[in-house]
């Protein structure tokens, strides 16, 4: 598979890039590492005339500690860096467990954490070739106003897979947003809509530039469901984060990803959890909710029963694991 | 001219394994040191001067018409140098029935339509989505056994209810034996489409430049049939068409036929005039070509209470896909292993092979035999179950023996089956655990058969070898059986070095290149180290008895004395007399009358069908399920094989390795989704195989039975492994969780649903 | 598009080359230096045949990488990893103990080991696994090749013990 032709824009400073967005509209495309991006415009998904590099910006690949004690992670930093910095491992061990599992090493040494927050949405039917693509109708990510994956729906639903993003947003971390005419922090909470073409609020002309993680605090937890162990995509992602004791939490955060095109939060089993504390009972019935709120999605290959069944195994673990997890001061 | 007659002096029967010098030691490939630096070089690092790169146009249907195709902006597009559509490939046949380019009806989504050659992939590419064709779409057959009900369109006039192919074939009375036994069991399974999924992609170089001369580049099993079916198809004289294999990047049984691509690179080269190059892009090489189709096997056997199988009935149905091309391959073979294992009574067996609008399927590794196991090894086991036997007990107390002739005619010459059980079931650990582990583990176990060669298949399974002896003592091995990793031209060269008296690495060995290597069927049907092993050894000892002449004169003894070991020639028993063997060569080259060494040997099956030697194995799988998301962890595997003489030993068990793990692939992962027609996950991501996480430890026993007939008594290890892999594996899936899963692969959803809670 | 001349060391050699911004450095090596070595498979990251490594050792994957990117910068493939006329450890190693069949995928494993054993020549069960899950092999099933890996890294510990000693 070859790429399609483009012009290559690769600034020398952050503010370079960002005239050069402001200058393109929607004829130019970002890439960081490339690793999604390049696969699809070699699908024809994407035919950018121009393709800004973030890769010789130095200013994007910084980390540092903020005077309140968070941590400011430059978006082109490669995932595989993230995973061996020792704040991370040892500030935020779920997240440095969801950026291990993304693909493979090889994956990781290319891939950024940026370009992983702003992964496009995946399906079955539209992630293929052109040619593929040619031997059906189009869909709402190509030419068409239809949902090859669920037929009657209004939008389209091809899976969001970040592994980092359902973390990012348990851990409460924003994101820095930057434009030609300036910057916005918008929580990573806010960051994605469930739409898998307008997946995220970015707008044109933006560059997500950094990721804010608040300070470390209470303990959190991360697990990926696949059939494989190393290069695979994830059939569900599970991220919890829990501030104060099982018995008494005084925040709870849940967020359940790979099963829709954003990665979601799940505000009713949280309410269980923190109203309940993290006793059997309540974990149940939070995986409960975890699995009711799965759609009934036709056309995939993991018959829908299974995936609920999935989706409420992933959670349990993880809560249990999580509730055995020490409790920090 | 008189035939030459082959003496076979070696005595292979009184030399123990001790008494050989190389063969039976570890040997490192002799191509491995070029494969590991990135010197060797496959088909798609081929270079020719004006070389051109082709595209194909496919159909993005199941089934249409064909209204027009219109090439003209195609053929505009500066860069193209050749387009051609069906009327360029009249009269140009794949195999019995498919034509190269359909000229009325697309039969299948990736079914050929035209193709362009051009100044590079990308211009090709372009210019094939230049190339406008008007379908009208027809009704489709996706689904087997849709495909045989009465009111269901019929794809080829010939073929009543779709069925391209039939076989059926009963020996002994099977219902009268049904009639007296006392436990009856009856099963269906079922194993999906696949892929072999190769490392090298689909990909060939056509030198069509020279009129009437076809010069091809592409991996393969077998140049010899790849060289017969292009000159058919071209209507060339087999001489005039030159199969050039270098490396080939695995074969898993999904290269031992030419496929369109070939035809279609070699035409349009004519066409253009320029050698050019066809290679799958991405997911077409999912989409063009495949393995096999979706099987149902319907089972049925029968069994007196004291443990003893007395009868099995099989009824399988094949997708065959649109066009037959030599897929009854399959059920000849099926249908003689439902008697290679057991010596039943009676046996009943029928299987149809059904069009659908899927492209021709052929075979996954395995050879449809591994894939039948699947299903056989699982009923067999659930009979034992069922009459309160222990499936190790069961098979050892039914198990075939050496001597033992099947109801169909194969003979036994050696047969460790037996030991092969018991040692597995000790090594493992068997009594300890079978029945005594925790829930969600389990132990199962799987046994096997297989031919070396398949005689029948073909008219001949003729393997011949050349040696030319260089008067430096080394030599030079010209065979034409290809290498595709399985290490086959370094074990021609043990057994060459063995005879010789010199090691392997003192031998060259040419072969991939049809103009030079002498006939050979190829490397399928676990045929290369006995046939061409055999052809090798004789070859070989012509060349020796050559120079024997020589030494003998020397020696002043005679030539029946002569022992070649270890680069020297002596008379038995007095070492101290020895002279070197590259003396021997420089003399007998460089004598006053002028002598050439040059050993030729050969080897055909002396049966009218079949093949003189069989290897046996059994497999023990221990497995985890884990009961919340049904993923299936393969633990440790306990192989052991009677491969007849293991001639290199790492290579012996680097063959169960690798189909082990391919046999692991299969039964759990293994599955091309499909969707009206199409293949819905076409690549390495999607298409699940397990990779360095998932693969378990794995034990191995090599049980040599030393075979009267194999060279040195080798017979194989090229497919016996995997034919005890799968089933294994689901025998031990079952004894976790208590039930069977009956379809293949055991994706965990299906391992959930069979879990019943 | 226009067309622009980078500078690119591949095993030590520099080469200055031009490339089209949308050509990858697979093509790059493959078709314009003709360095055939590195393979051509899926090229869409997921089968690791391609795969170099890049400044740091690390491994990359060539068909999912831009030439241009590379201007330069070095890389190393297959064909940059012997010693001199000696094989390197792990290409011993892999072809001792038979962890290579039909070779297509050996260049991609062979340098993804090569990273690994680079930073670690003690490396865990896991460390292999997840050094090597970016490559298929249908051949050899990995056992082999972990194997391999093993041994190499035992040959490459002894030479460290050596060299800290000398
Ligand atoms: C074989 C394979 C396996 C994979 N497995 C996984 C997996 O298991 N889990 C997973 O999460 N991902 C996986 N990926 C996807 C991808 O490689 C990773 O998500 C990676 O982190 C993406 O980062 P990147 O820098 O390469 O992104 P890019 O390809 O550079 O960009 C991805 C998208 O984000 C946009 N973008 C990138 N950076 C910015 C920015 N700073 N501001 C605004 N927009 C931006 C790009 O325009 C593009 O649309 C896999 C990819 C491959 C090829
Ligand atoms: S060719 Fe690059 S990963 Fe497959
Ligand atoms: S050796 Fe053939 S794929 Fe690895």
């Amino acid at each position: 598979m070859q790429l399609p032709q483009f012009e290559y824009i690769r600034p020398k400073s952050l503010a370079e890039g960002l005239a050069a967005l402001a200058e393109h509209g929607d004829k130019i495309a970002i890439m960081s590492g490339g690793s999604d991006l390049l696969l699809n415009m070699k699908f024809r998904l994407e035919g950018p005339a121009y393709l800004l590099s973030l890769n010789g910006l130095s200013e994007l690949q910084q980390l540092e500690k903020l005077d309140d004690g968070s941590l400011r992670v430059g978006a082109a930093c490669t995932l595989t860096h993230l995973a061996e910095h020792t704040i991370i491992k040892e500030c935020y061990p779920a997240l440095r467990a969801a950026i291990f599992v993304v693909g493979s090493r090889h994956v990781r040494n290319m891939g950024t954490i940026g370009g992983n927050i702003c992964l496009e949405t995946r399906c079955w039917y539209t992630n293929q070739s052109k040619i593929w693509r040619d031997t059906r109708e189009g869909c709402f990510k190509t030419d068409a106003e239809q949902c090859h994956v669920i037929k009657s729906a209004p939008k389209c639903h091809a899976l969001n897979s970040t592994d980092s993003g359902p973390i990012l947003m348990a851990l409460d971390a924003s994101v820095v947003l930057a434009s030609h005419t300036g910057e916005r922090i918008v929580p990573m909470r806010e960051f994605y809509q469930n739409d898998g073409v307008e997946h995220t609020v970015l707008k044109p002309g933006e560059v997500l530039t950094a990721v804010v993680l608040p300070p470390a605090k209470g303990r959190s937890v991360f697990r990926k469901l696949s059939q494989r162990e190393g290069l695979d995509f994830a059939t569900g992602t599970f991220a919890a984060a829990v501030i104060g004791s099982n018995e008494q939490p005084e925040s709870v955060s849940l967020v359940l990803g790979s099963v829709a095109p954003e990665p979601r939060v799940m505000p009713q089993a949280e309410k269980i959890l923190l109203e309940g504390g993290l006793t059997d009972e309540a974990i149940d019935a939070a995986a409960d909710v975890a699995r009711r709120a799965l759609l009934e999605v036709t056309n995939l290959f993991t018959p829908t029963f299974y995936k609920k069944r999935l989706i409420k195994v992933l959670v349990k673990d993880a809560l249990l694991e999580l509730r055995d997890q020490r409790v920090r001061g | 001219m008189a035939k030459a007659k082959i003496k076979n002096n070696v005595p292979t029967k009184s030399r123990t394994k001790e008494d050989l010098a190389v063969v039976g030691k570890n040997w490192s490939r002799l191509d491995g040191a070029d494969k590991v630096s990135g010197r060797s070089i496959f088909a798609d690092d081929v270079r020719l001067p004006g070389m051109l790169f082709a595209k194909v146009v496919r159909s993005p249907y199941p089934h249409a018409r064909i209204i027009s195709i219109d090439t003209s902006e195609a053929e505009a597009l500066p860069g193209v140098k050749a387009v051609i559509t069906p009327e360029d490939a009249k009269d140009i046949w794949i195999g019995i029935s498919q034509p190269l380019l359909p000229t009325e009806n697309v039969t299948h989504v990736g079914h050929e339509v035209a193709a362009v050659a051009a100044m590079s992939e990308e211009i090709a590419a372009q210019a094939a989505a230049l190339i406008k064709v008007e379908y009208e779409r027809l009704p489709e057959l996706l689904d087997v056994e849709k495909a045989l009900k009465e009111d269901a369109p019929q794809l080829h006039e010939k073929a009543a209810l779709n069925i391209g192919w039939q076989q059926e074939e009963e020996h002994g009375d099977p219902d009268a034996v049904f009639a007296e036994c006392d436990v009856i069991r009856e099963d269906t399974y079922i194993t999906n489409p696949s892929h072999n999924c190769y490392a090298e992609y689909h990909v060939c170089v056509a030198d069509f430049t020279k009129p009437g001369k076809l010069k091809m580049w592409t991996p393969t099993q077998t140049a010899h049939l790849f060289q017969q079916s292009l000159a058919a198809g071209f209507k060339l004289p087999a001489s005039d068409v030159r199969l050039l294999t270098l490396n080939t990047g695995g074969g898993f049984t999904g290269r031992t036929s030419t496929r369109p691509h070939h035809f279609l690179a070699a035409l349009l080269s004519r066409k253009a005039g320029k050698p050019v190059r066809l290679r799958a892009a991405g997911d077409e090489e999912f989409i063009m070509c495949r393995a096999g189709g979706k099987v149902i096997y319907k089972l049925r056997s029968g069994a007196s209470k004291d443990g003893k199988l007395k009868v099995i009935e099989a009824d399988l149905l094949f997708d065959t896909g649109a066009y037959i091309e030599s897929q009854m391959i399959v059920t000849l073979l099926t249908s003689k292993y439902i008697h290679a294992l057991y010596p039943i009574e009676a046996s009943r067996y029928r299987g149809r092979l059904v069009h659908t609008n899927h492209l021709p399927y052929y075979f996954h590794h395995g050879g449809g035999i591994a894939q039948f196991q699947f299903a056989l090894g699982q009923h067999v086991d659930a009979l034992a179950r069922e009459m309160g036997m222990d499936p190790v007990e069961f098979n050892l107390l039914n198990a075939v023996e050496e001597g033992h002739t099947t109801m169909e005619g194969a003979h036994y010459a050696s047969c460790g089956l037996k030991e092969c059980i018991e040692k597995t079931a000790a090594m493992a650990g068997w009594n300890d655990k079978y029945g005594k582990l925790p829930k969600f583990k389990g132990i199962g176990i799987g046994i096997g058969a297989m031919a070396s060669g398949a005689k029948g298949l073909y008219k001949h399974d003729t393997s011949a070898a050349f040696v030319k002896v260089t008067e430096d003592g080394k030599a030079s091995l010209f065979v034409g059986l290809p290498d595709m990793g399985q290490s086959s031209h370094t074990t021609m060269a043990i057994i060459c070095a063995e005879v010789l008296g010199i090691l392997p690495t003192d031998i060259t060995v040419i072969s991939g290149d049809t103009d030079t290597d002498p006939l050979d069927i190829g490397a399928f049907t676990q045929r290369g180290t006995f046939n061409t092993g055999n052809a090798t050894k004789n070859a070989a000892i012509d060349a020796r008895d050559q120079l024997a002449k020589t030494a003998a004169n020397i020696l002043e003894v005679d030539e029946a004395q002569l022992v070649f070991r270890d680069g020297k020639v002596y008379p038995e028993g007095q070492e101290d007399k020895a002279i070197a063997f590259a003396k021997v060569v420089y003399k007998t080259l460089h004598s006053r009358e002028g002598r050439f060494v040059m050993g030729r040997g050969f080897y055909n099956s002396p049966l009218e069908k079949g093949t003189m030697a069989y290897s046996f194995g059994a497999q023990i799988a221990e497995v985890t399920v884990d009961p919340g998301t049904g993923v299936v962890t393969v633990d440790k595997m306990t192989a052991s094989h009677d491969v007849g003489r293991a001639i290199n030993p790492r290579v012996v068990e680097g063959q169960i390795d690798g189909q082990i793990f391919s046999g692991m692939s299969q039964v759990l992962y293994e599955e091309t989704l499909m969707e009206d027609g199409q293949v819905m996950n076409p690549s390495r991501l999607d298409y699940k195989m397990p990779r360095a996480f998932e693969m378990p430890e794995v034990d191995h026993i090599i049980v040599e039975s030393i075979d009267p007939n194999g060279p040195f008594g080798a017979k194989e290890v090229g497919e016996g492994p995997i034919v005890c892999t799968m089933q294994a594996i689901a025998n031990a899936v079952t004894n976790a969780i208590g039930d069977q899963v009956t379809e293949m692969p055991l994706a965990p959803w299906r391992v959930i649903r069979a879990i019943k809670d | 598009m226009a067309k622009q001349l980078i500078a690119l060391t591949v095993n030590g050699d520099p080469y200055e080359v031009a490339v089209s911004p949308h050509q990858t450095l697979l093509e790059v090596m493959r078709d314009s230096l003709n360095l055939t070595g590195t393979k051509r498979g899926c090229t869409a990251g997921s089968c690791g045949v391609c795969t170099v490594n890049g400044e740091q050792g690390e491994v990359i994957l060539s068909c999912l990488a831009l030439a241009v990117e590379w201007d330069g910068r070095s890389v190393t493939t297959v064909e940059g990893v012997e010693e001199g006329n000696e094989l390197h450890p792990i290409q011993k190693s892999f072809l001792e103990h038979g962890a290579v069949q039909c070779g297509f995928c050996t260049p991609g494993l062979i340098m993804s080991a090569k990273a690994l054993l680079d930073v670690n020549t003690s490396p865990s069960e896991t460390d292999i696994n997840e050094a090597m899950a970016g490559v298929i092999c249908r051949c050899t099933g990995h056992i082999k090749v972990k194997k391999a890996i093993k041994e190499a890294a035992s040959v490459l510990r002894e030479r460290e013990v050596n060299h800290g000693e000398s």
